[in-house]
């Protein structure tokens, strides 16, 4: 990966505004580079906000639900080692009652039960 | 015997005493120094008259080439004429008999006409048979030189590939250094404190960079 992105996702993780994370989600997580999506979805659950972990979480095809399990397993990791996880845990409670995608919901549903475990 | 004497010591000068000695004077009487007692011969110059006259030889030889033309025609004129005559009416005559003679009676001429015939038969002949061979020989070269450039065109189609490809990996190296190079010139103004804005815009950036070395 280009380390001028990686600079450019890591100065992006360090602004608190909602900007910062739409253009994450926009420029990282819709990137067909793998390692820019891994790093991009690490990054939004390291902000540790609702609006960024509700990317990673609810979005077909993005954070835990990514095609790539190299990417998937890497954010749910990242979510496994926050040190609060209140505001995830109550993302993916609202993803398994409401969200209309059975496989959103069943990946949910697994985050859910790891981090119980952890 | 006195007088003898007196002559020979007063008179006598060196030409007396050599009667015999050429004189540069162009006198011709040989006793006009003779001195006998003082006396010159009464006769003047007695060989005057038979003084050799100078002839011009340019007038002499063209009156002797003059006079041998004058023979010459005289005796050569005349056969030149009737030869001539001759030689015209020689020609007048086989002019008159190639008029009036007809040639297909003569059974040599009709021979050599049919030779020519012949000749002019077999010489086409032989070029219609030598332009077909040349078609059939041009048209197995011409099959031949179809063949080959097909087979170069296969070769050319794979070096093509070849060389794209070898094109292509170049054109991804070189873009990936150039993103380095780029990446190291930007390097400084990336940071926390940096506009999400400005941030945007250098990413954007960097993906048209990698879309261009891709493409």
């Amino acid at each position: 990966m280009n380390k001028n992105v990686l600079e450019i996702i890591d100065a992006l993780t360090a602004h608190q505004d909602n900007e910062s994370i739409r253009v994450l989600e926009e420029l990282g997580t819709n990137s067909p580079d793998n390692e820019v999506r891994e790093y991009t979805s690490r990054a939004l659950v390291r902000k540790n906000v609702h609006d960024s972990l509700k990317v990673v979480i609810i979005n077909q095809g993005k954070g835990i639900n990514d095609l790539s399990p190299a990417v998937a397993m890497s954010t749910i990791n990242e979510i496994l080692a926050l040190k609060d996880k209140g505001e995830v845990i109550k993302i993916l409670d609202d993803t398994i009652n409401m969200h209309s995608d059975e496989t959103v919901k069943e990946n949910a549903r697994s985050v859910k039960s790891l981090l119980a475990l952890s | 015997m006195a007088k003898i004497i007196k002559i020979g010591s007063q008179n006598l000068t060196p030409k007396i005493a050599n009667p015999f000695k050429t004189s540069r004077n162009s006198s011709t009487n040989p006793f006009k120094y003779s001195n006998f007692e003082g006396n010159t011969l009464q006769f003047a110059d007695v060989f005057e008259g038979f003084e050799p006259k100078k002839t011009n030889k340019l007038k002499m030889i063209a009156s002797s080439v003059a006079g041998s033309m004058t023979k010459l025609r005289s005796s050569i004129a005349e056969p030149i004429v009737n030869f001539v005559n001759r030689v015209r009416g020689g020609i007048s005559n086989a002019w008159d008999f190639a008029k009036n003679v007809n040639l297909a009676d003569y059974k040599g001429l009709k021979t050599i006409s049919n030779v020519m015939d012949m000749a002019k038969n077999s010489m086409s002949k032989g070029l219609n048979g030598t332009a077909e061979f040349l078609n059939q020989d041009v048209s197995v070269i011409g099959k031949g030189l179809s063949g080959t450039v097909a087979f170069l065109n296969k070769d050319v189609a794979v070096i093509g590939k070849e060389m794209s490809n070898d094109i292509s990996g170049f054109g991804k190296e070189l873009s990936s250094k150039w993103n380095a190079l780029i990446s190291k010139i930007n390097h400084k103004k990336i940071s926390a404190d940096t506009p999400v804005a400005e941030l945007e815009q250098m990413w954007r950036n960097e993906i048209a960079l990698e879309a261009g070395g891709a493409a």
